[in-house]
């Protein structure tokens, strides 16, 4: 598993509670998956402010 | 859930999804907030997409209204209130929505349709649920229908139809419970 990814607002360990598939994104920002044909990114809540970030898988 | 999580107001913002001169969208939005903000723990704003001004030659974070995204992102759910033109939604409502999408993600939705025929906006209800699936939001199944419109609210805005305060309150009920839900979801239950 990746290293959670830190709140910038709360100094806290995020919470990665989604993942989706972006096809626009393929490519551009890594994160590319031949087999699912697109960029999976993944989606992260932060437990304190509620703040949200995301980077690619 | 903790104290510490309860603290956290719920932010539940209204979007009026037209921007069109005399939109009888507009009392519906209005009183969608008014009654949002008789919740306890809840705080909304009205959203009306006619004050952004999103330029219509891009999408997404190209052309993202600073304001709007943060809003998005502060909200644990959204009513969207939508009036039914030609059986779909408004162009314009589409594109603001498409501005913004990590700022959705397993957050909750409400649609209200409005329309001044007989049903009510289900049309633009049906036509919306894939677009905010897509978007990564999660539905309710509770829906609000202002058919008729023109003869819900009077010339000042005001409600004349009282029938609609019990269905808004299963509603707002409803997409409170998704967004307290889907709120601890998001912050404490991972995906894997």
């Amino acid at each position: 598993m990746a290293d959670a990814m830190i709140c910038p607002n709360c100094g806290v360990a995020m919470n990665h509670h989604g993942d989706k598939l972006l096809y626009e994104d393929a490519g551009a920002g890594g994160g590319h998956d031949s087999a699912l044909g697109g960029a999976v990114f993944e989606f992260h809540s932060c437990p304190q402010c509620g703040g949200t970030a995301t980077r690619p898988e | 859930m903790t104290a510490e999580h309860d603290a956290r107001p719920l932010y539940i913002p209204v979007i009026l999804g037209t921007v069109r001169v005399g939109r009888m969208s507009d009392p519906a939005a209005r009183l969608m907030v008014d009654e949002l903000a008789k919740r306890a723990g809840v705080e909304t704003e009205l959203i009306d997409i006619g004050r952004l001004s999103l330029p219509t030659n891009d999408a997404g974070q190209a052309i993202q209204d600073p304001g709007f995204a943060i809003r998005m992102e502060r909200a644990d759910a959204i009513v969207i209130v939508a009036p039914e033109y030609n059986h779909g939604y408004s162009g314009m409502l589409k594109h603001v929505l498409d501005s913004c999408l990590k700022e959705y993600i397993h957050k909750a939705v409400g649609i209200a349709g409005v329309s001044s025929g007989p049903f009510g906006g289900t049309r633009v209800v049906e036509n919306l649920l894939p677009v905010v699936r897509e978007l990564g939001l999660s539905t309710i199944f509770w829906d609000v229908n202002f058919s008729h419109v023109h003869k819900i609210f009077d010339k000042d805005g005001a409600l004349v139809d009282q029938m609609f305060i019990p269905r808004i309150d299963k509603f707002l009920k409803e997409l409170i419970w998704m967004a307290k839900t889907l709120r601890h979801g998001r912050e404490h239950i991972a995906l894997d």
